[in-house]
């Protein structure tokens, strides 16, 4: 048994019956929504036209949210409808990240995930969806793909259809017979325009216009003034993946041929500043126990209790502040160990639960005897005995902890931006980038501290900066990005609403300003307050850096 | 609360006959300045979750595996199902599920009511499989009728007013006392006079019930929104055949010609979408007329965005290219059409031609052949080529053109309808539907598989145990003298009427009605209903708050499609099928034994039924049977005894509705026990041709006298009008016109000998040369044939050079209907807006983009809006949809404050009206949690306001289309949703358009105030149609 739909746009009339039966059905809140009747208007007077496109989740044959989801609350029936069990999800919203179809969305009465489940309840006993018992056009036909009789096999079996984001490879599984490109794909227009046909737009951000442009010219802009040498007047080149707007406009600018969005459904972003702080926190946390490891176990500096211990302090501090901005970030924060009592091991934010834990459990041993040692109430040798076995075991998890977040982020298949290779390795810069600099704060703080950390923090801080400026402005903002939609993210971070964010915060002050005091301090004097300005420099720029990063993708439509 | 007191509140609201007096009464003598708060906890759905142990699902899986679409009827009384929200716990919830029929607009959809047996909770409303009409399946808006039942805002008890007039205070009272007050007026009008009682219905939502008891009450009281509506398209269809609206088989239909969006709105909507779309699959053409890109127009093979009031233009151009090139049914045109006449018309003088040889023919030649007909139509309509219909409409030729093509080859399958649209929208919009339907004349699509039908022959109304005789009085506030030939009431020119004198009503009762709102010239409705001289007591019988409702003297909450009775039946389709409404609750409640003597004791709160109501009205009106009425409303079973509904209904279904008595039988079921179960009933289907039936009762000796008499005939000259010739015996006749008459009634026509019934024209022919309009004041050739009459929105009257532009004002949308959507909290999450479509071109001449603000000047005032800015518009016009910009003027009170502006109003002595919004939809508190989920600000502008009223001078007509005399970008000083109106301007305008009447008093043939044979509602008796020595004006 496969269960799909098929939406015949030949007979769809845009009526939105589908959309009240299901609210119904379904008892789904104002504010969300499971299926909706998505409008494109396209053309010129008098060859225009409105397009009709029944929106909701594919019930893909690959679910990403089944794989992304921590504890199985996302997931896939063995009659292929994936379903949901508010009961049992954290709210931790990684499946609207995971879903490329926008289909998923938090209800505000139970504060989890929720979509369309193919009226599962109802199918249960023999009875269609309640959308397509109520199309009055029999426009939705629901059915077991795999058995022959089906009208919906028939269907398929003779019309040419098309899914939404076939690239996704999630194998989607809402077909659409006369799909219209335009309302398929979310990026064909430039922007959502200020009002819909007859319903209002929410702003994305306050006090701004609702989606503000993301740095294009528009096609009137970026007429061609170049001319070649048989004297055809020349268009410049466009970036890749981000067209200009070319024929596709929309319809508050003078329109030779219109391409406007008239209805959709509105969406919020899901993750918001304690993402980015958490990817901060982590980095630091982490950071400060690989450098921690690495300069106590190749003797890059020499023990001192006080400084390994605060040092310590400070790590698990901030892995303390990850683990809870994790748990704050989640809608269901009560529901936190389920995680660990029931996790899908798929998942990397199972996974990445398990890494913490493990990390905080090596790290908050070792830290327990170093302090008992140095508060004198264990006997320094057994701190001394542990400690290279604890640094050495905990590196690796620190790592984990690192790094960890990129596999996450890789399985957010709904951000393409997120899914890059140098992912890992930049995870891991940023934290020997940000474990250094508050190190370099630290050493403020510590005059007794051993002279070799602070170069060892200064060293590991200029080369994670420069390593990070590389991977930053050669690595992920200059190479092309593979899909259209990371190309846009990316272009939204370095010339659209983020531009402020990457260009003066993370690339001014989160690493010019710290590596001209790294001169400051090797060449004209050298005072411990200079490295902790840097530091504190290089955090707040990874922070907008992160802000940007985690924000920008989301900003992208999905549907 | 807990669900257990929830369920007891519930249960204990339901069963009591008189409500508790201790909630939400605003005591008369203390606490007046609040409003009641009609928000009560026992209209909450039950949030609980019961639970059924060991609960046994009954799958209803197909045999070979598929799924199915609905329970099947005999599981209906008992079925399972689990709940959806608590999914994938296994919540088992045991439902009765009672049919019934939405009220959200005039199709009358099935629907069928999910109610809990535990909790008479109504979980959801689906449709109705067994409805013949709608099949199961809805638009948006059934659904939604989940919302309006358990809107927080609902008026759940009779109110009346405190205070003057509009001053917003309200108390609540019984209905006893509603009963007996609001029934002494009456009694008390209708001893002194026959027309100071008025019942003005929006939406009527049943056939024929409530007719019935203003005929019983003894006036002349029917007043209706038709002429807002479809008053234009009426009267074309009307003259052309006696029926006023069309009836398309779109199903079998090769070309489906639609003017107006009825994909999305149309008449019927839902039910006819179906039918479009099954027609379009099997590879029907459509062709959409609209100036506006319509969700239709875009499903079309060919759009015509031509100017409006050029439809008639471009349609003769296709019916001159069926007749220059002989490519129309000649046949059906000879047998059907009043061609002798038109002939005898041309000979006469009546209808000028510019031929002079057909002039000299038909003068030579004492017979009158079809060919001369022919001719005729040639040279009439040879001026309407292409090109002229493509430069007077600004449409591409080819389209045109295309068009033609595809009717030229309908092969009698052209399917027809306009329904507002241009009809309703241009002055001279009748004709407009009678071009239309010229091209069903020559394509011989009438009444064919995938033709176009008249209503009359696809509703079925059945009729009641005992009908009333026919008033004796006119009622000069709904007919005037002015208007001879309007469908029907002027009633949207009431409160002009009122200001200038013509009278004043006793008791006004607006039903499911909100005048002041939904007409034009609201300002001028408004001053009317605060004039308690002019209006003396206005009772509202509303489901929810509106902005008229607010001005009147008592608010009666009646039910909305789940809460009440009524009968129905809509000519969807080919076939007749009746619809049977039901108090859904109420029906659960009898379902599980319970006794339920009012609908109002099953209802939410109290709320009521007008069936019930208007029994109980009656008979307190009457209560010793001296008026003659009381004898109306007694039980044909219990002779002196007041009827029940269950009474009522239960004799139509006995006696009035062909072979349901045996269908029901067959099910070992009462008819009244069929109809509560299925809630419809099909009574005929592929029903075609109607008008080639014989003769009900002629044998075949006297058919053949008929046709011997009918060869004489044919051989006499035929100059003498109205000559009859009696044959032998049953009282037949034929006349000179080939009429069957019995007893002096025509009953049929003579066609190649046989006896047929025709249609009802005084003809019984399809009238091409309308006889009607030439005698009764119209004799020129524009009306008396189908002609374009030219627009008062015409390009002539718009200088789009001084910045006038055409505001397209009455467009639907699919998921709301009028005012009544507005508490549908689903239907205004998808739409709650209506800015200014306006076509880039315009846009940039007037400096703005979509979201910026701008000033509509309109003949009588303004308002501000912002704009949508599209390609799917044509360059020119502006659209706005007419459904928005909902009001209220209590934070607390009044329509519902997601779904409404907040807004005051400011009256000057000199005329001059304003309102202005003080703020837009918010978020609140109630027992539903949704409403703090409002997300939307924007609500919309109430732009009828400022248009001015249009009456047209043949159909009565409201015609929509405003000139804009000036569009703007809003300036600083101009707020959003702001309105100001002069009303002296107002009635200015008004003034202008009755100097385009003919008054029946100049141009009547026969004295009478209306042709005898044109549709009214509730006729009265021929002497009441003669015309008054002095009428107003006069």
């Amino acid at each position: 048994m496969n269960y799909g739909f098929v939406i015949d746009n030949r007979k769809c009339i845009g009526c939105h019956a589908c959309s009240t039966a299901c609210k119904s059905e379904n008892e789904v809140p104002l504010g969300v929504y499971r299926t909706w009747v998505k409008y494109v208007e396209t053309g010129a007077y008098p060859d225009a036209r409105r397009h009709f496109q029944v929106t909701r989740c594919n019930h893909c044959a690959n679910p990403p949210c089944a794989r992304i989801c921590p504890v199985t609350a996302m997931y896939q029936r063995e009659d292929g409808i994936v379903d949901f069990d508010p009961s049992i999800c954290i709210g931790c919203k990684a499946c609207m990240q995971a879903c490329p179809y926008d289909a998923i969305y938090i209800d505000p009465e139970t504060d989890t995930a929720a979509k369309c489940h193919y009226c599962a309840h109802r199918t249960e006993i023999g009875l269609e969806p309640a959308c397509a018992v109520v199309c009055p056009e029999h426009a939705i036909i629901a059915g077991d793909m795999d058995d022959p009789t089906t009208e919906i096999a028939h269907l398929l079996a003779v019309q040419d259809v098309t899914v939404r984001k076939p690239e996704q490879g999630t194998s989607p599984k809402v077909f659409y017979i006369d799909g219209n490109d335009v309302s398929l794909h979310p990026t064909a227009v430039e922007r959502t325009p200020d009002t819909f046909l007859w319903a209002d737009v929410i702003p994305l951000h306050d006090g701004n216009s609702p989606t503000p442009s993301n740095g294009h010219p528009t096609s009137a802009e970026a007429q061609g003034t170049k001319q070649s040498k048989s004297g055809a007047t020349l268009r410049p080149t466009q970036p890749q993946g981000n067209a200009w707007a070319g024929p596709i406009q929309f319809g508050s600018t003078v329109a030779e041929h219109m391409v406007q969005v008239s209805y959709n459904a509105q969406h919020k972003i899901p993750w918001h500043w304690p993402v980015p702080s958490y990817l901060v926190t982590k980095g630091i946390g982490s950071g400060i126990f690989m450098l921690l490891s690495l300069g106590l176990g190749l003797e890059w500096f020499a023990f001192d209790s006080l400084t390994v211990t605060l040092a310590g302090f400070i790590s698990l501090l901030f892995i303390g502040m990850t683990t809870a901005l994790l748990v704050l970030d989640l809608e269901k924060p009560e529901r936190f160990f389920s995680i660990l009592i029931r996790p899908q091991w798929r998942s990397w934010l199972a996974r990445g639960a398990f890494i913490l834990v493990g990390f905080t459990i090596v790290a908050g041993l070792w830290w327990l005897v170093e302090a008992g040692a140095y508060f004198d109430i264990l006997a320094a040798d057994a701190a001394a005995n542990l400690r290279p076995i604890a640094l050495w075991l905990g590196l690796p998890l620190a790592i984990g902890v690192a790094v960890y977040t990129a596999y996450l982020f890789a399985q957010a298949e709904g951000r393409d931006l997120w899914q890059s290779p140098l992912l890992p390795i930049h995870l891991v810069i940023q934290a020997v980038m940000a474990g250094s600099g508050v190190l370099l704060i630290m050493d403020t703080f510590l005059p007794d501290a051993p002279d070799e950390l602070a170069t060892v923090a200064w060293t590991a801080f200029v080369v994670a900066l420069l390593l990070d400026l590389f991977v930053l402005l050669i690595g992920e903002f200059s190479i092309p990005h593979a899909s259209e939609v990371a190309a846009k993210a990316a272009h939204e971070i370095s010339h659209g609403h983020y531009k402020n964010h990457f260009w003066w915060g993370s690339i001014g002050l989160g690493h010019l300003v710290p590596l001209l005091l790294a001169i400051v301090s090797a060449l004209v004097f050298s005072e411990p307050f200079i490295g902790a300005i840097a530091g504190l420099c290089a955090v707040i720029g990874l922070y907008l850096y992160e802000y940007a990063f985690v924000m920008a993708p989301q900003e992208i439509p999905n549907s | 609360m807990t669900t257990k007191n929830n369920v007891l509140n519930l249960l204990s609201t339901m069963l009591a006959m008189d409500a508790p007096a201790t909630r939400d009464v605003t005591d008369e003598n203390n606490g007046l300045d609040r409003a009641p708060v009609a928000r009560e906890e026992n209209n909450k759905p039950v949030l609980g979750l019961p639970s059924f142990s060991d609960t046994e699902m009954i799958p209803v899986r197909q045999e070979d595996g598929r799924l199915t679409n609905y329970p099947p009827p005999d599981k209906w009384d008992d079925w399972v199902e689990y709940d959806g929200k608590a999914w994938p716990k296994k919540v088992a919830r045991r439902y009765t599920l009672v049919p019934t029929v939405c009220f959200n607009c005039e199709s009358a959809c099935g629907l069928l009511a999910y109610v809990d047996k535990e909790t008479y909770e109504v979980k959801k409303f689906e449709g109705n499989p067994a409805h013949p009409g709608s099949r199961g399946r809805n638009c948006a808006k059934g659904p939604a009728t989940h919302n309006q039942t358990y809107d927080p805002e609902r008026i759940l008890y009779p109110l009346k007013r405190v205070g003057k007039r509009g001053d917003g205070r309200w108390k609540r009272i019984t209905w006893h006392q509603a009963l007996d007050e609001i029934a002494q007026k009456m009694r008390h009008s209708r001893k002194q006079r026959r027309d100071g009682i008025m019942y003005h219905v929006g939406r009527p939502g049943e056939d024929g019930y409530t007719n019935r008891c203003i005929t019983a009450w003894g006036v002349d009281g029917h007043n209706s929104h038709t002429n807002i509506c479809s008053a234009g398209a009426r009267a074309g269809y009307s003259f052309w055949g006696g029926f006023d609206r069309p009836s398309p088989d779109h199903t079998n239909a090769r070309v489906i010609m639609l003017i107006s969006s009825h994909l999305e709105t149309g008449h019927y909507f839902n039910p006819h979408a179906q039918r479009i779309i099954e027609g379009k699959m099997k590879g029907a053409k459509i062709i959409t007329f609209d100036p506006r890109l319509s969700n239709t127009a875009s499903m079309s093979d060919v759009w015509l965005p031509c100017w409006p009031g050029s439809e008639s233009t471009i349609l003769l151009a296709i019916a001159n290219y069926l007749i220059q090139n002989d490519h129309y049914d000649k046949e059906f045109v000879r047998r059907w059409v009043n061609w002798q006449d038109t002939l005898q018309a041309v000979r006469q003088g009546k209808l000028t031609v510019d031929d002079p040889d057909l002039q000299a023919a038909l003068e030579g030649s004492s017979a009158l052949k079809f060919e001369h007909f022919e001719q005729l139509l040639k040279v009439l309509y040879a001026e309407f080529t292409f090109e002229r219909a493509a430069d007077e409409a600004q449409v591409p030729v080819e389209r045109i053109r295309e068009t033609a093509e595809y009717v030229a080859h309908c092969d009698g399958k052209l399917a027809t309808h306009t329904w507002r649209s241009a009809s309703i929208g241009n002055l001279g919009g009748w004709q407009v539907a009678r071009c239309l339907f010229f091209l069903n004349i020559l394509t011989g699509s009438v009444g064919t598989p995938g033709g176009t039908s008249a209503n009359s022959w696809n509703k079925f109304v059945p009729k009641p145990f005992k009908t009333p005789p026919p008033g004796e009085t006119w009622n000069e506030l709904n007919l005037p003298h002015e208007w001879p030939l309007a469908h029907y009431e002027m009633s949207f020119l009431l409160p002009h009427f009122l200001e200038e004198g013509r009278g004043e009503i006793d008791v006004y009762f607006s039903r499911v009605y909100n005048p002041m709102w939904i007409n034009p010239d609201g300002f001028v409705w408004l001053k009317a209903l605060l004039d308690e001289e002019k209006i003396k007591t206005h009772v509202a019988l509303t489901p929810t708050w509106n902005e008229s409702a607010w001005f009147a003297d008592y608010i009666l909450p009646m039910g909305h499609a789940g809460e009440r009775h009524d009968l129905m039946s809509q000519e969807t389709h080919a076939g007749q099928w009746i619809a049977f409404r039901q108090p859904v609750r109420r029906v659960a409640l009898e379902r599980a034994g319970k006794q339920v003597r009012f609908s109002h004791e099953a209802n939410p709160g109290e709320v009521w039924e007008e069936n019930e109501f208007w029994i109980q009205l009656s008979a307190h009106m009457d209560p010793d049977g001296s008026l003659g009425i009381r004898q109306w409303f007694e039980s044909p079973y219990r002779p002196g005894e007041i009827i029940t509904i269950d009474e009522y209904y239960q004799w139509i279904f006995e006696n009035s509705v062909p072979g349901l008595p045996e269908k029901a039988a067959a099910e070992k079921l009462t008819p009244l026990a069929y109809m509560r179960k299925y809630g419809a009933f099909e009574v005929t289907r592929d029903n075609y041709v109607p008008y080639e039936k014989p003769v009900a009762g002629i044998v075949e000796e006297e058919a053949k006298k008929l046709e011997s008499f009918t060869f004489q005939l044919a051989e006499v000259a035929r100059g003498i009008a109205r000559e009859v010739l009696e044959i032998e015996p049953k009282g037949l006749a034929i006349d000179s016109s080939n009429r069957i008459l019995k007893a002096g009634q025509p009953i049929g026509v003579m066609i190649d000998g046989e006896p047929l019934v025709g249609v009802n024209t005084p003809s019984r022919k399809f009238e091409f040369f309308s006889q009607t309009l030439y005698e009764w004041g119209w004799p020129e050739k524009e009306h008396t044939v189908p002609w374009p009459l030219k627009s008062h929105v015409h390009p002539d009257h718009i200088d789009r050079g001084k910045g006038e532009m055409l505001l397209l004002p009455n467009f639907r949308l699919p998921t709301l209907i009028h005012t009544r959507s507005a508490n549908a909290k689903w239907l205004y999450e998808i739409s709650h807006k209506n800015p200014v479509w306006m076509h880039p071109s315009d846009a940039t001449r007037l400096n703005v983009g979509t979201g910026d603000l701008i000033k509509v000047e309109t003949e009588i005032g303004y308002f501000v809006d912002k704009v949508w800015v599209t390609e799917g518009i044509k360059p020119g016009v502006i659209a706005m949809s007419h459904h928005l910009g909902r009001w209220r003027l209590q934070e607390n009170t009044g329509v519902n404050p997601g779904m409404s502006n907040l807004a005051q109003l400011e009256l000057d002595e000199q005329g001059n009206y304003k309102l202005n919004i003080i703020h837009g939809a918010s978020a609140w508190d109630s027992f539903d949690p949704d409403t703090s989920r409002i997300w939307w600000k924007d609500v919309g502008v109430h732009q009828n306001l400022t248009h001015a009223v249009h009456p047209d001078p043949v159909s009565g007509a409201h015609c929509w289309l405003q000139k804009a005399v000036n569009v703007t970008k809003a300036g600083p000083e101009d707020k959003h949703g702001d309105v100001q109106v002069d009303i002296n301007r107002s009635m200015a305008v008004y003034q202008e358009w009755v100097d385009l009447t003919r008054s029946a008093m100049d141009t009547s043939p026969d004295g009478n105030r209306r042709p005898l044979w044109m549709k009214r509602p509730l006729k009265p008796v021929v002497e009441a149609y003669k015309l008054p020595e002095q009428p107003f004006g006069r």
